[in-house]
């Protein structure tokens, strides 16, 4: 629970960089449609625990950065992101009273709500959004959402301990 | 736990409610989204963005760099094995350029002969594939060349086999190049054997294009080359892009159902050419080669032009899209 400490810009930046490298790696199709979205997953995390310093309007940013990298219509992910952080930041006080391991019920509507967002515009933006497996990412993040959250705790609290 | 803004001010914060946030920002982000799909205006952000974003792509390109780096100096036997093939192909290739210098020659002069526009050397440049798409769902590659190298949106990607796809977004240290199997772009492509004129549209898929603009008695069978045209003057002419791989006439149908394997390698190479043609100076050049053909009769030269003949009309196709 790192909600009531003060994190840095800084230590969130390396984070949500850490993980956009995550997830741009390269890999063969199978796994590549299934991976899990760390970024994703990195801005909610954020949100749900500093929403007082990393709000909806960091969250569009770090989306406008996924859209110059991917090549998408500039704010796809940019609003994709902002609503599932709002998503999230409506849910934030059970999150918070939800042991990790059981955060994944949680956070899967966000995921699919950021999904969704995607889904329409992309749909309206006329691209084949048929595939089922496209849906894939939500169950692999929601499944992976514990360990990853874990994580990024562990990672904070270094800075925590520095300051206390 | 205390949280650090919970005794502001209800009534004066300067926060902005997320509700009233998350409406503001969508506004705001389907604006940009129409602003960015109508003229491309948004393509200085955009490209702001990607340079910021380098650092964190190059990062994610290291872990596969390495891995393949470290494959090669570990398997000395595999490089020299490769080495010893790339030697003999080589061998093989300059053998045929020898062949191939002599015929472009000729085919200069003669093409001199007839005074038609068309020039056939291109300039080329490798650029290195950085990424195949990370998003499973269009089909982009990331190149590693960009302004800085002379690389401008509309150029076409080339590799051994054939046609890749053309130049997108270009940013000053790398660009991303849309392949031809994907289902926003279409090539104009002609029946290497009958010269039949049609348009190849990708499917998502990176082994299959489809030509859904043939009328059910359209010659074309199983097996048919189709190079491009050079019609629309994105893609180069004369470039292999697919070979027919089934043709299906659907009972009630108006169109042949036509799927064809494109020839580049989309998924896998790892290098590729950017191919363009030198845009100004082929003006000037039919004048410099009339003395030669002075003795034709006057005319002769307007006839070749726009005379009936396939090669003819690519040409003046492709000197009218300059």
């Amino acid at each position: 629970m790192i909600a009531g400490y003060r994190i840095s810009a800084l230590m969130m930046i390396a984070t949500l960089a850490a993980a956009l490298v995550v997830t741009l790696i390269p890999l063969p199709d199978g796994p590549a449609i299934a991976r899990p979205a760390f970024f994703t997953m990195t801005v909610l995390f954020w949100v749900a625990n500093q929403p007082y310093r990393f709000g909806l309007i960091p969250a569009w940013m770090a989306g406008l950065f996924v859209d110059a990298i991917y090549g998408t219509p500039l704010a796809e992910h940019a609003l994709a992101l902002a609503v599932a952080g709002y998503c999230t930041i409506k849910i934030r006080a059970w999150l918070w009273n939800f042991p990790l391991i059981q955060q994944p019920i949680l956070i899967a509507p966000v995921l699919l709500v950021y999904e969704f967002v995607l889904f329409w515009i992309d749909g309206v933006a006329g691209l084949d959004v048929d595939p089922w497996y496209r849906w894939l990412p939500v169950a692999s993040s929601a499944v992976l959402w514990p360990a990853w959250a874990y994580l990024m705790e562990r990672v904070a609290r270094i800075e925590v301990r520095r300051h206390n | 736990m205390k949280f650090e803004d919970e005794h502001n001010s209800r009534v004066l914060s300067r926060r902005v409610a997320p509700g009233l946030a998350i409406v503001l920002i969508a506004i705001a982000s389907i604006a940009m989204m129409i602003i960015d799909d109508v003229g491309k205006r948004l393509a200085p952000v955009r490209s702001a963005l990607a340079v910021v974003a380098q650092p964190i792509e190059m990062a994610a390109e290291w872990p596969g760099q390495t891995l393949a780096y470290l494959d090669q100096y570990f398997d000395r036997g595999a490089l020299l094995r490769e080495n010893e093939r790339l030697r003999q192909n080589n061998l093989l290739l300059q053998g045929r350029l020898q062949r191939l210098a002599a015929l472009e020659a000729e085919n200069e002069r003669i093409r001199a002969l007839l005074a038609s526009g068309s020039r056939l050397d291109q300039n080329v440049l490798i650029a290195r594939i950085m990424s195949i798409s990370p998003d499973p769902y269009r089909q982009y590659v990331k190149l590693n060349k960009g302004s800085t190298d002379g690389v401008f949106v509309g150029q076409a990607l080339v590799d051994a086999h054939g046609i890749m796809g053309q130049v997108t977004d270009v940013t000053p240290l790398g660009s991303r190049a849309i392949l031809i199997s994907d289902p926003n772009n279409g090539v104009p492509v002609e029946v290497n054997r009958t010269g039949l004129q049609t348009i190849a549209q990708g499917t998502g898929h990176a082994e299959t294009l489809t030509l859904p603009f043939l009328p059910n008695n359209a010659d074309i069978e199983v097996g048919d080359l189709l190079v491009s045209s050079g019609l629309g003057g994105r893609y180069p002419p004369d470039y292999p892009v697919a070979k027919v791989r089934s043709v299906r006439h659907r009972p009630g149908g108006e169109f042949l159902d036509v799927a064809a394997a494109p020839t580049a390698e989309l998924d896998r190479g790892r290098e590729a050419l950017l191919v363009w043609s030198p845009p100004e100076p082929d003006e000037p050049e039919p004048e410099t080669v009339e003395p030669t053909n002075e003795s034709e009769p006057s005319g002769g030269d307007d006839a070749a032009a726009s005379g009936p003949t396939p090669d003819a009309v690519n040409s003046g196709a492709e000197a009218d899209t300059r």
